[in-house]
């Protein structure tokens, strides 16, 4: 008579586990919270629904915490799994998804608290970023009697998610779905992300509504480009294993741009020319226990280049710089929008008005979406670190990743020096540099 | 001259020393913004006037030493000339840079650039000032050494133009083909046989004074430049700490750290803690420091005034210690400060005679070389007693100093040993393992000048100080576009007439806002970028011309075959990455697999030939 035992996969732990941490880092969770769940099929081809457990740490998943249910039987790890593994299984039944997360999304979710009597039903979310405006669109919120692991979640959500890919519990957070799990950590970052810089808007006065009409009015001119769809399977994916000391620079690089937050998972992009071919990490911010693809590529331009790699391979050609690095760093997404007192329309360029970022950068320019290549590479030959408006931020070196890494880091510290001035009142002009204003 | 872009006079003084020729020659304007200045403007001037095909050593030879729009301002350490020759050591493009005095006494007497060929029948000195620029007789400074020189040349001068004298000693008048042209007494522009140049040309010295101001254009733009380099020149510990604190010796026991320290002729690498105590700078500083001292507007201060019992002078520098001391398995530093007065004195590059006598030293060791050959002087490696001995007769090339003077590649080969020359091009490797970094070997492999720290873009600064632009020290991918990149910067420093040092704490920006500002041209970092290949092209097209080919673009043997442990781990550059990091450099360049300059490429840089 055989006995039951706690089923695990040493492959689906070790996903979980990074995308747990990974989660935590991002800060799209608290200790607990949360839960994430796939479809999966074991090699003697038995389905299962492999989810949290309840109450479990997601920084800190062991394979008790990991549990296999079966889709068509109730067994014992159903009573550890997460209370809304009802809302999971039903994702994970839509055409196409394989993978649900659940995250709090701070920045996001707070932007759709409301004090209105109840019940109600609040507006949709509207990114008005690059990133959140073509990967998620418009984002449902819902309001729901009962907040969390309920009947009427069950009912909604996957409603929700079978015609968007994320949707917002109101005071909960949100939901995602993806053909991975990692795809639906994508847009859970996504999604925090696009709320965050409306927060940041807000909190120095920019007319967000004013701004999704224009989005949505000339997404062309809007944003720098439509970026490419999002892949799967490609992350084990190594072209330049003999290059061990780049390698481990693009890998320490790509974790460094996803724990500081330079840009949400697996967006940006990093890359270092050689004299034959591109080293190239087309996602660039990269968790140390997921990684991304690291590529080798040709120099010159290909039909098939996305625009992203179209536009790392122009720059190249019209410089001698040796790395590049693109991040869609929200806190300088935020500030391009930024018109400041005395100023007409968004800001050309952000001051830096602390002593560290002031002497290694007196401006740093902000550019509209859609700026002529010549004019980015100008600019990046003079400042090294160029914003575009709904088109993240450019940063080149002409020697190794960590020097363009650290023109983005110093982006993000010197955004928030300034957007902590704002609010403590202090007048910016007073505080920025008298040469930064004549040049 | 109002139409000339401030910062210049607008003016070259041309003297034929065959003829007597003195002439004022306006400077072409699109020059100057094509070359900048100092190295680019020199090699321009020179390969415009230079038949490559030329004796080095014959009158034909053409020496041009220039200026940049900064030198007169108080840039840091915007006090540096450059001087461009064809080199009796390498038969290639000599390009040598100097801190000190000199340039900026000489920008002052109206000039850019002095152009100098042809040979005096005897013994002269240049004198140049503002009013009038003579040649006159010095046969009765003929034989002095280089402090004598001086001396002579500046005793009983008025305070208020006090002349600035640039000069060879014995070693250049008796044409060692590494005898340098030293500034300030103990500044030197060391590398490739100027001094053999000057001393073919019967010329012992250029005295120079004068009162002529730089002007600035837009001073708030240099400002902010200026400041911003100061700044970051505080900042970086190479710069406010090592250097100013320990001088270019501090760097010996950091090198040491990082596996590139030379040991018996690039044998290995291998040296004892307590030996590398013996002649570090801290070890310097107890032992020999008198005072440190820096370069003209020069805020690093790195040179180091020091005194072995009752001999003064400066130094020894990092290079000259390793190539006289591990090089040569010798770690006793007042025998290497001895040494290094005495190549100062006499006019000698520290380098190429360090790396000359490590390789006799070898060829001794190995038997090749016996005890008749060397006068009887015991070469073992590690023996310090012969160290100044070994100096003053190559200077004078007595005896076996005859054949030192050679230098080490000419030497080897006179014993039917050349693979035991540790040159690029003939001249000696400094004091930097190639095996310990791709991008150290390729610098040195593809310098214009043959194995250079400097001209081979001084790739160590990224390899343990680059901070955020430390860089991996071996790949393949990237050594290439790496060193093209930090050659690019050297020839920027050096047209700009400011320190390599300055490149431990920030690249060009700082630069192009103060050349900008300076000049009120556009001398932005993409247009900086843009002169820094136009030069690196021009110099590369003297060396084809002078016979040059890719197959000179290489290293020593012993760098594939012997390994070295780096890291813990054995390295040597085989044959197949020297070809691929080569190749490579060519393309990353837009050279072709000969190596040289694609028609494309040099008409995209508007490079024309504008000799008959």
């Amino acid at each position: 008579m055989s006995k039951k035992t706690w089923k695990t996969s040493e492959d689906v732990l070790r996903l979980f586990q990074a995308v747990g941490r990974a989660s935590l880092l991002h800060d799209i969770q608290d200790s607990h919270s949360g839960n994430m769940a796939i479809r999966h099929r074991d090699e003697a081809g038995n389905e299962w629904i492999v989810i949290t457990a309840t109450g479990s740490q997601k920084g800190d998943l062991d394979s008790s915490q990991v549990c296999f249910l079966s889709p068509t039987e109730t067994d014992f790890g159903y009573y550890k799994a997460s209370s809304e593994t009802d809302i999971h299984a039903r994702i994970l039944s839509l055409e196409g998804v394989a993978a649900s997360i659940h995250a709090h999304t701070k920045d996001l979710t707070i932007l759709t608290l409301d004090d209105a009597a109840k019940p109600n039903q609040p507006p949709p979310f509207m990114p008005v970023d690059l990133l959140g405006y073509y990967y998620l669109g418009v984002v449902p919120v819902d309001w729901v009697e009962v907040p969390s692991g309920s009947a009427e979640m069950a009912r909604i959500i996957p409603d929700r998610l079978a015609r968007h890919p994320a949707a917002v519990i109101q005071t909960h957070g949100t939901f995602t779905r993806g053909r991975t799990l990692k795809e639906a950590f994508f847009l859970a970052c996504i999604a925090n992300n696009s709320g965050a810089i409306v927060r940041l808007l807000r909190r120095v006065g920019v007319d967000v509504d004013k701004l999704r009409r224009k989005v949505e009015s000339e997404p062309d001119s809007s944003f720098a480009y439509e970026p490419p769809a999002y892949t799967i399977n490609d992350d084990e994916t190594c072209e330049f294993p003999e290059e061990k000391e780049i390698l481990l620079e693009f890998r320490k690089t790509g974790a460094r741009i996803f724990e500081s937050r330079l840009s949400p998972f697996h967006t940006g992009s990093i890359s270092v020319r050689g004299v034959r071919s591109l080293l190239y990490a087309p996602k660039g911010s990269m968790p140390r226990e997921i990684g991304g693809p690291l590529l080798a590529v040709p120099l010159e331009a290909g039909d098939a280049d996305s625009a992203e790699l179209r536009l790392h391979k122009q720059i190249y050609a019209a410089s001698d710089f040796q790395t590049i690095i693109h991040c869609f760093v929200p806190e300088a997404e935020a500030h391009s929008h930024w018109e400041l007192p005395g100023h007409e329309g968004p800001a050309s360029r952000v001051v830096p008005i602390d002593a560290e970022g002031s002497f290694l950068y007196l401006v740093i320019p902000v550019v509209p979406a859609r700026t002529r290549l010549d004019e980015l590479v100008r600019l990046l030959h003079d400042y090294k670190v160029v914003v575009v408006r709904g088109g993240g931020a450019w940063a080149a070196g002409h020697q190794s990743l960590s020097e363009a890494l650290h023109h983005l880091s110093s982006l993000r510290e010197i955004c928030l020096y300034r957007f902590g001035a704002f609010e403590l009142g202090l007048d910016l002009r007073r505080m920025e540099p008298e040469k930064a204003k004549r040049w | 001259m109002s139409a000339f872009p401030s910062g210049y006079h607008g003016m070259t003084l041309e003297v034929d020393l065959s003829s007597g020729r003195i002439e004022r020659v306006p400077l072409d304007a699109s020059d100057v913004y094509d070359y900048l200045g100092g190295r680019g403007l020199a090699a321009r001037i020179f390969y415009d006037r230079i038949d490559p095909a030329c004796d080095p050593l014959s009158p034909d030879n053409v020496i041009v030493i220039a200026t940049s729009p900064l030198l007169g301002t108080n840039a840091p350490t915007a006090g540096r000339g450059h001087m461009v020759f064809k080199s009796p050591l390498t038969g290639m493009i000599g390009s040598s840079n100097c801190g000190g005095t000199w340039a900026p006494a000489f920008k002052a007497t109206g000039y850019d650039a002095l152009v100098i060929r042809g040979r005096a029948a005897a013994p002269v000195v240049l004198e140049i000032t503002p009013e009038r620029a003579e040649i006159l007789p010095a046969g009765d400074l003929w034989g002095l050494d280089v402090h004598q020189t001086v001396n002579a040349l500046t005793t009983g001068q008025g305070a208020g133009l006090r002349g600035r004298v640039l000069c060879i000693g014995p070693a250049g008048e008796n044409k060692v083909r590494f005898a340098s042209v030293m500034n300030d007494k103990n500044r030197a522009y060391g590398r490739s046989g100027p001094g053999a140049v000057w001393g073919s040309k019967n010329l012992k010295a250029v005295r120079v004074s004068g009162r002529e101001k730089t002007e600035v254009k837009d001073k708030e733009k240099y400002r902010s430049g200026a400041e911003q380099a100061v700044y970051l020149l505080k900042q970086a510990p190479a710069t406010k700490r090592l250097l100013k604190e320990l001088g270019t010796v501090g760097l010996v026991e950091l090198i040491d750290l990082i596996d590139m320290l030379p040991h018996r002729n690039f044998q290995d690498n291998l040296h004892l803690d307590e030996d590398v105590e013996k002649i570090s700078g801290e070890t310097l500083a107890k032992r020999l420091l008198e005072r440190a001292a820096g370069c003209y507007v020069c805020p690093i201060a790195c040179q180091r005034h020091t005194r072995v019992g009752d001999k003064k002078g400066e130094g020894p520098e990092y290079e000259t210690t390793v190539m006289m001391g591990p090089d040569c398995a010798i770690y006793d530093l007042e025998a290497i400060a001895l040494a290094n007065y005495a190549c100062n004195e006499l006019g000698l590059d520290t380098i190429s005679f360090g790396g000359t006598l490590a390789c006799a030293m070898e060829l001794y060791e190995k038997g090749i070389l016996k005890a008749k050959d060397t006068d009887g002087l015991d070469l073992h490696f590690g023996n310090s007693r012969i160290l100044e001995e070994m100096v003053r007769r190559t200077a004078g090339r007595q005896g076996f100093g005859d054949l030192m003077a050679e230098g080490s590649f000419r030497l080897a080969s006179a014993f039917s040993h050349p693979e035991l020359s540790m040159t690029v091009k003939k001249q000696e490797i400094p004091a930097y393992e190639p095996r310990a970094s791709f991008t150290q070997a390729l610098g040195y492999m593809t310098s214009p000048t043959g194995a250079c720290h400097l001209k081979g873009g001084y790739a160590v600064s990224l390899a343990f100080f680059g901070g955020a632009k430390e860089i991996p020290r071996f790949s393949l991918l990237q050594s290439p576009t790496s060193i093209r990149n930090m050659h690019n910067l050297g020839i920027l420093q050096d047209s700009l007439g400011v320190c390599r040092f300055t490149g431990f704490a920030f690249s060009v920006d700082p630069w192009a806002r103060m050349a900008s500002g300076v000049t009120g041209l556009d001398f932005s970092t993409a247009v900086l970028e843009e002169v820094a290949n136009r030069v690196a092209a021009v110099e590369r097209l003297f060396n084809i011309e002078a016979g040059m080919t890719a197959a000179d673009d290489t290293l020593p043997e012993r760098f594939s075959r012997e390994p070295i442990v780096v890291a813990g781990e054995e390295r040597v550059i085989p044959p197949e990455v020297i070809d691929r990091l080569r190749s490579d450099y060519y393309r990353a360049r837009g050279w072709d697999e000969e190596g040289k300059p694609a028609p494309r490429v040099l008409e995209s840089l508007r490079i024309r030939r504008r000799r008959p």
